[in-house]
């Protein structure tokens, strides 16, 4: 076991701080604000926090705390901005946003270190308190999506008027998405720089708004449990396919194509939907009702948790 | 003087590329992220090829052409389709083909990646040389006056084929309202390929041209005219061939700009704020009717 997580400390990390990504896409996400805003807040926390340690030699805890209230405000402001855009095209203001943020690195000069990045981000931080910030964001992104919050996010997404006529507040569900967005990708990012100690403007192109998109996308982009699912296969997928050699590429394009067309809610969404499906065949096979009782049992199912789930991911396509 | 005419063969190149973008999503509501990988993998097609034949001038050409109409036909029977099948609305449908066209594009793109080894590719071994010609104090390559000729020649042929032909007809009133159109027994399958394969055509076609022009191209190529194309279409207004014309000149003459003017690679930069700037103050472009559309 601690062969194992030793000599795969790397990709570990990495799934922590993928999986945080995809986050702070999937959660605008679920709210119904396509926006990839995300990966820019990832760029400007790293940066910020490689900076903060680099020069005033802050500890990682500040470097940490600095970077996500940084990015939560942007994360607000460009929302402010923004607000008013919609689909396709927020989607589009988000990417320029992220890649905007791109090209001020590479021209920041020495604070940012060029082309080159920044380089020799030391810190105290350690795996533990990686394992439990991480823990922590799963545990707050899981609570929003049950109960009350989750009901009305879920309707803030799948019909903004019913909300609207409902008392909820449109506006201030998509600027909490933008605010949490920034703060998640700020926190990602610094996460990120801290433990590998080094940033570069490559490491933040539009190379990073296609990873965080694939792993929602594969892994199902309406619960954490997707965006876990997507993290985990993303970080691993490249390491395992080196078994098959040298077209591991094209391997990847091809699961994330397939995956992009056929598979809309992800692995998880056909989980779901697996799971339906066999607890419907085993109550058939122990009591054979007619078949409308059975479709009316498999609606209203007893175990609390799963209803929510069952029900959203009948109707709803992200 | 000169400046201008560079600006003039930068702004065509974009034209070439962003005209097809803008087609499809102007009338069938594609927004095909695939679109710079069908570019580059043509003009890869084409590199492979001539390194086991020599192929003069006008077969690259064609052989770009045809290569990106193939694949656009095929990324719109295989993957864009399939999603709108699926699809609940439109809203999601436009979505769900973004997401695919990128996914889509990573296929070529890890060809061509593993092929080169992300190193530049061109054309260098095909029978045709770049010639320089010199009017007074104007030098301008063979290739760039091609580029220019070729981008203003499909750009009014696709205007006065959207304007003038039934099939542009048919084609604007899909962009107009899908359902009625259908109604008035229009298509739409057919049409969608039509302008797919219209739309890769010039992708390939431009990546061709592109190639010859710079000399050689890099796998990632496609994804930063991607963008910038974007740029150019929402710029002019979605759907207008006039808008798209004015983005793609805007553009390039932005960027001379940009780039004689500052040190560093701000360039790079140009389209990305233009992006910006034009979604928040005028995100119908300077030329594009108002959107309707509400949440």
């Amino acid at each position: 076991m601690m062969d194992f997580y030793d000599s795969n400390l790397v990709l570990i990390q990495a799934t922590c701080t993928g999986l945080i990504l995809a986050l702070s896409i999937q959660v605008p996400l679920r709210m119904g604000v396509f926006s990839f805003a995300g990966a820019g807040s990832y760029g400007i926390g790293a940066y910020l926090a490689a900076i903060l340690v680099i020069e005033q030699e802050v500890s990682a805890f500040v470097a940490i705390g600095a970077a996500m209230l940084a990015t939560a405000v942007i994360g607000l402001l460009l929302g402010l901005l923004i607000f008013k855009l919609n689909g396709l095209y927020l989607a589009m203001a988000t990417v320029a946003f992220d890649l905007i943020i791109g090209v001020i690195t590479i021209n920041g000069g020495e604070t940012t270190g060029g082309s080159t990045g920044l380089y020799g981000v030391i810190t105290d931080f350690t795996m533990g308190q990686m394992f439990a910030l991480t823990v922590i964001v799963l545990a707050l992104v899981a609570l929003s999506e049950v109960g009350r919050t989750g009901r009305r996010v879920d309707a803030v997404r799948d019909d903004p008027e019913l909300a609207l006529s409902m008392g909820i507040s449109l506006r201030r569900y998509r600027l909490t998405a933008f605010v949490v967005s920034g703060a998640l990708g700020g926190l990602a990012g610094a996460m990120n720089v801290l433990v590998r100690s080094a940033i570069g403007p490559l490491d933040i192109g539009f190379g990073l708004i296609v990873l965080g998109l694939t792993m929602i996308i594969v892994g199902g982009s309406r619960s954490w449990k997707g965006a876990v699912i997507g993290a985990i296969i993303f970080t691993w997928l490249p390491d395992i396919l080196t078994a098959i050699g040298e077209w591991q590429e094209l391997v990847y394009g091809i699961i994330v194509a397939l995956a992009a067309v056929f598979l809309p809610r992800g692995i998880y969404g056909v989980l779901v939907d697996l799971n339906k499906w066999l607890r419907r065949r085993r109550r058939e096979r122990r009591d054979p009702p007619p078949a409308v009782a059975a479709e009316q049992a498999g609606d209203i199912d007893p175990k609390p948790g799963d209803v929510r789930e069952f029900a959203l991911n009948e109707e709803t396509v992200p | 003087m000169q400046d201008l005419l560079s600006v003039v063969t930068l702004g065509s190149i974009y034209l070439l590329f962003a005209l097809g973008m803008s087609l499809t999503w102007g009338t069938i509501d594609i927004l095909n992220f695939g679109h710079g990988a069908i570019f580059m993998f043509s003009s890869f097609t084409a590199y492979l090829v001539l390194q086991q034949t020599e192929l003069g001038l006008p077969l690259i050409v064609l052989l770009g052409l045809v290569v990106g109409a193939l694949m656009s036909l095929l990324i719109q029977v295989l993957a864009f389709e399939q999603i709108i099948k699926r699809a609940k609305d439109k809203r999601t449908a436009e979505m769900q083909i973004l997401i695919g066209g990128i996914g889509v594009a990573i296929i070529p793109l890890a060809i061509a990646q593993h092929h080169t080894k992300s190193n530049p590719f061109g054309f260098s071994s095909s029978t045709f040389t770049v010639d320089t010609w010199t009017m007074g104090d104007l030098r301008i390559t063979n290739i760039a006056a091609l580029s220019i000729v070729v981008a203003l020649v499909l750009w009014v042929a696709a205007a006065v084929w959207l304007r003038r032909s039934r099939q542009g007809l048919a084609l604007r009133s899909i962009g107009v309202d899908a359902e009625t159109a259908a109604l008035m027994g229009i298509d739409r399958r057919k049409m969608a390929l039509v302008t797919m394969a219209v739309s890769g055509g010039m992708a390939g076609l431009s990546g061709v041209l592109f190639t010859f022009g710079l000399g050689a191209i890099t796998a990632e190529s496609g994804d930063t005219l991607l963008v910038k194309a974007f740029a150019c279409i929402i710029l002019g207004g979605v759907g207008s061939m006039l808008g798209v014309a004015f983005g793609a000149f805007f553009l390039a003459a932005a960027e001379t700009v940009v780039l004689t003017q500052t040190s560093g690679s701000w360039v790079e930069a140009v389209s990305f704020g233009l992006i910006f700037l034009v979604l928040l103050f005028r995100p119908s472009g300077v030329f594009g009717r108002a959107d309707v559309r509400r949440t």
